[in-house]
């Protein structure tokens, strides 16, 4: 299975430059975040590869077809999650799924079981014989990804998948994806909540303004220097701790102190460190997400000019 | 999470879907039309309260034909009772006129809802965020389209079988052979085929389902309308001043007077006069794509004893159409006498010879429509193509 790999791709709709440049790789087996500000191209980018935009220049390859030429090949082996989560309001979810599984020429009993199948991972099979119209935001997404799913494709494209989304959903939502891309799915979902995608993705790819800007490792136990919070139950002790060791920190805070920390490794052992010298440590963890920190810095100059 | 393990397996479990061949725009399949159809089919019978609408169309139908039947028949009351005495049948008369505006009828109340039917089809379910989910599947563009078309067209035909109790009213009442309906239903049913095909084509173009029922109502009462209109307005351009010869008898000049009781001699005579004369022949084909002139042309006329001057709407607009086509008459009154005295015409001017190798006019009315129906067609199947070069102003992908 190869996943996606896209290299150069621009697509603009009249003087609009949807896509600009982008890059980007989606191996099998993992979950690659699509991460980027409103408007920097990441719908656009999930149409082309879903087969439904041509881009006017680049080479796109998903599932080892190209869309372009070989849609059909593409959508045999492609599901796509549009953000956008129209349904036929009249028709239940298990015709939903039916009407979908038809669509891609599964034979009948099979689907009928996947579709079953399909129900309960989404937590819909109570409402199986609901009319689309009565679920809600948070439902009709979950429809959304057991209808991405009916064909049991080995590239998924998810787009904006966690928005309308209750917390527990979006944990489910996670261990869904996480278990097909275990299985060797390559999955691409674009999303706005970074804390989110720390946890969910393998890799991130930062878009901004139609360009790629960054492709991050999401793997624990990087040496990536960033901030981290640090609480004790005597802030005075914590303060001192940290001056004997000599590191460099800002100034006590509602919650807590914050040390820049390069690695987890680096953690651990400042951790270990502050206990010997006996400051009653409380808590310890990075002040933002990777991604999170790692998508500010990156589009940091792009949004300031969007806001302009 | 519960059900993550088994999903787990999802992908090398199922595999992709079977390879179909022939993997292009105009693929077709049976079982991928017949899953557009049904799930057009699906929504419609449950988003609209279609047992209400068939049944007031069904009892408007039902109603009109009454008044039809109340009109035609109300001056044949004395006439009834003279019935057989001269082979006169006023009955199948009634009855042939009483189905001539039936039909009339039914398509005029039927090409008022067959373009609603699928007028928003495509624009509207591309506005709900719902197309762009069937056009990712493996169902090919031709397949949506003619889905969509034949959901479309079997709603239409729900409502010619709601029309068919007033339809066999008039069949029922007398003068209409079995030919006559069935060519005439068959034709109905072709027509709200073309009036389906005609909205599904500009719901594909337009962005805006307004924008798509104005132009499918507009398109269809050109058809309808708007070409017997043009071929009013366009009359008085189709003249042209030119020589025209007449033939008519005239007393025989110098003549000895006749014997008492006797006519003068007469002789035919030929002048020449020059006039403006309007060749309706050169735009009678503007008529002939027209649905109400297609079905009246095409249908076998009517049957009843004695029915020989058929005045039926239907067989007149026949007669009237296949007229026209021959272009002014000429003026020839001119007669030669037998030994008897009788007068005799000459036998044929020619115009009917004419007439019969112009034939009827319905199988190019019939092709035309066909044509415009097909190119409304493939012309939403174009639209349906996915991935996209270009998308309309206005128009969102997903």
């Amino acid at each position: 299975m190869t996943g996606i790999t896209v290299a150069g791709v621009r697509r603009t709709f009249g003087d609009v430059v949807a896509v600009d440049a982008m890059d980007l790789e989606v191996p099998a087996g993992q979950v690659t975040a699509l991460v980027g500000p409103n408007g920097s191209g990441k719908t656009t980018l999930l149409l082309i590869l879903a087969t439904l935009l041509t881009p006017d220049t680049g080479t796109v390859r998903v599932a080892g077809y190209d869309p372009v030429t070989q849609p059909r090949e593409v959508r045999r082996r492609t599901g796509w999650m549009p953000d956008a989560f129209g349904t036929w309001e009249t028709l239940t979810c298990r015709e939903v799924l039916a009407t979908v599984a038809d669509a891609y020429r599964l034979p009948r009993p099979a689907a009928a079981a996947r579709i079953s199948e399909l129900l309960a991972l989404v937590h819909l099979a109570d409402l199986a014989e609901r009319p689309t119209q009565v679920l809600s935001r948070g439902q009709k997404q979950r429809l959304g990804l057991a209808r991405a799913l009916i064909h049991s494709p080995e590239v998924l494209l998810l787009d904006e998948p966690a928005s309308g989304l209750d917390p527990r959903s979006r944990i489910e939502l996670r261990g869904v994806v996480r278990g097909l891309a275990r299985a060797g799915a390559a999955v691409l979902i674009s999303s706005h909540v970074l804390a989110e995608l720390d946890e969910l993705a393998d890799r991130a790819v930062i878009v901004a303004r139609g360009r790629t800007v960054a492709v991050e490792s999401l793997e624990p136990g990087r040496d990536t220097p960033r901030p981290w919070r640090l609480r004790a139950l005597d802030d005075a002790r914590l303060l001192a701790g940290l001056d004997a060791l000599g590191r460099v920190h800002g100034g006590p805070g509602p919650d807590g102190v914050e040390v820049e920390i390069r690695s987890d490794a680096d953690a651990a052992e400042l951790l270990a460190a502050l206990v010997r010298d006996g400051v009653p440590m409380v808590a310890l963890h990075p002040a933002s997400g990777v991604l999170e920190h790692a998508y500010l810095a990156l589009t940091q100059d792009a949004l300031t000019e969007d806001r302009r | 999470m519960s059900g993550t393990e088994t999903l787990g397996e999802a992908p090398p479990a199922g595999g992709p879907p079977p390879a179909l061949p022939g993997a292009g725009t105009w693929t077709l399949s049976r079982a991928g039309i017949a899953t557009v159809a049904r799930l057009e089919l699906r929504q419609r019978v449950r988003s609209t309260r279609w047992i209400i609408v068939l049944a007031l169309w069904g009892l408007v139908l039902i109603g009109l034909a009454a008044l039809i039947h109340h009109a035609v028949f109300a001056g044949t009351g004395s006439s009834v009772v003279t019935e057989g005495t001269d082979g006169w049948d006023p009955t199948g008369r009634a009855g042939a006129q009483m189905y001539g505006w039936v039909v009339v009828l039914v398509l005029v109340l039927g090409s008022l809802v067959a373009p609603a039917l699928s007028a928003t089809s495509i624009n509207g379910d591309r506005s709900a965020g719902v197309l762009a989910t069937l056009q990712a599947t493996l169902l090919s563009p031709a397949e949506i389209a003619l889905g969509k078309l034949l959901a479309a067209w079997v709603t239409a035909l729900a409502l010619l079988a709601v029309a068919s109790p007033a339809l066999l009213w008039a069949v029922l009442s007398g003068g209409t052979p079995a030919g006559r309906l069935v060519v005439t239903v068959a034709l109905l049913a072709v027509v709200l085929l073309l009036e389906c095909a005609i909205g599904l084509g500009w719901s594909a173009v337009t962005a805006r389902t307004a924008s798509s029922a104005v132009l499918t109502y507009l398109s269809v009462a050109f058809l309808g309308l708007g070409l017997p209109m043009l071929f009013g307005l366009l009359l008085s351009v189709a003249q042209r001043s030119e020589t025209v010869t007449e033939r008519v008898m005239l007393p025989v000049p110098n003549a000895a007077a006749p014997a008492e009781g006797q006519a003068p001699p007469l002789h035919c005579v030929s002048t020449t006069t020059t006039e403006t004369v309007t060749h309706y022949e050169w735009i009678a084909w503007l008529l002939v794509p027209n649905p109400l002139v297609v079905i009246a042309d095409a249908s076998p006329p009517p049957r009843y004893r004695g029915g020989m001057a058929y005045d039926d709407v239907l067989t007149g607009l026949r007669s009237g159409v296949r007229t026209l086509r021959l272009g002014p008459a000429p003026r020839d009154s001119c007669y030669e006498v037998d030994a008897t005295g009788t007068p005799r015409f000459a036998e044929d001017d020619g115009r009917s010879a004419e007439r019969e190798r112009l034939g009827a006019v319905w199988p190019y009315g019939l092709a035309t429509e066909l044509a415009i129906g097909a190119a409304f067609t493939v012309i939403t199947v174009r639209r349906l193509r996915a991935p996209v070069r270009t998308l309309a102003r206005g128009t969102r992908v997903a």
